[in-house]
């Protein structure tokens, strides 16, 4: 806890995700798909596939260094968030985690 | 004990250019001096009902929300986590989106419903935009004593944010319908 309060003091960081480019990439081909194509009624096909691919499985494989690997310390998840995760990772036991073990207390502190 | 408030507010631009502005809100670059409590978006699933035109999302959201020195000396963090799921309907063209805190659980529950749709009076010109925002803190957190305060804080906080999250909207929008038309800014 010392060290997060000490590390709050300086400003956040905007942002620190080594998935960073790969988000932005599918983010901008995104936010051009939606207004482009999705709301003029082309909906048949999603668009920005590849992007997706590459940040996906980015984030699925930093899942554990980043911030988002906290969301498995909540009690009460979104189930899509809860079934991409489990699809990545079959060999976790997200019912242990979820309850807040010691590992994940011991991310926490690595994180932060 | 909840706290919930409703704010409404017209956006003079068709619901297109709106709910597209609504996607880059937070990932835009440009915003993040404005938007400074959201540290991080990141989409963790988008599927596509190709059907029936309806587009499903899950998004994260680092918040940075600074409190009073007591707060963070509780809960010992200032950053919460919140996940927002968005449908977006083209076919009758409405957006939902609705964002709940996954962290921190234990001390506060925040969720905040925001719907755009067509206005009645101008459906191809104007967006009306409705937001619900309900806030709870726990009863048997250590806060509790002062948890209408607590509340209060928060409430002005979302109020001070939704109105930023306003005008990053407006500009948004009028960026898009100067790029839409040609102009560039």
């Amino acid at each position: 806890m010392r060290i997060i309060n000490r590390e709050k003091k300086s400003s956040p960081p905007l942002s620190t995700s080594p998935c960073a480019h790969l988000r932005a990439a599918y983010h901008t081909c995104f936010n051009r798909w939606y207004s482009e194509e999705f709301v003029k009624g082309h909906w048949d096909k999603k668009g920005c596939v590849s992007e997706w691919q590459k940040y996906r499985a980015c984030l699925s494989e930093h899942l554990d260094d980043k911030h988002l690997s906290r969301f498995l310390e909540a009690e009460c998840l979104v189930d899509s968030f809860i079934q991409a995760i489990s699809r990545k990772y079959k060999s976790w036991d997200l019912g242990h985690n979820l309850h807040g073990t010691s590992i994940s207390t011991f991310r926490r502190e690595k994180v932060f | 004990m909840v706290k919930a408030y409703t704010q409404e507010h017209i956006y003079k631009h068709p619901w297109e250019r709106v709910t597209s502005a609504s996607w880059r809100k937070f990932s835009d670059p440009e915003n993040k001096r404005t938007l400074s409590h959201i540290l991080e978006v990141d989409t963790l699933n988008c599927n596509l009902d190709s059907q029936s035109g309806k587009l499903y999302t899950t998004r994260a959201l680092t918040v940075h929300a600074p409190g009073p020195w007591f707060i963070r000396k509780i809960i010992g963090q200032d950053i919460c986590h919140c996940v927002e799921s968005t449908v977006v309907d083209a076919q009758s063209r409405s957006m939902q989106l609705k964002t709940r805190n996954v962290s921190l659980k234990k001390f506060i529950e925040v969720e905040e419903k925001i719907r755009y749709d067509p206005h009645p009076d101008n459906p191809t010109g104007w967006t009306i935009c409705r937001q619900e925002t309900s806030i709870s803190i726990k009863p048997l957190s250590a806060l509790a004593s002062m948890a209408e305060k607590v509340e209060q804080k928060c409430a002005e906080r979302f109020m001070q944010n939704s109105t930023k999250g306003r005008e990053v909207m407006e500009r948004i929008c009028k960026y898009l319908e100067a790029e839409s038309s040609g102009i560039s800014i």
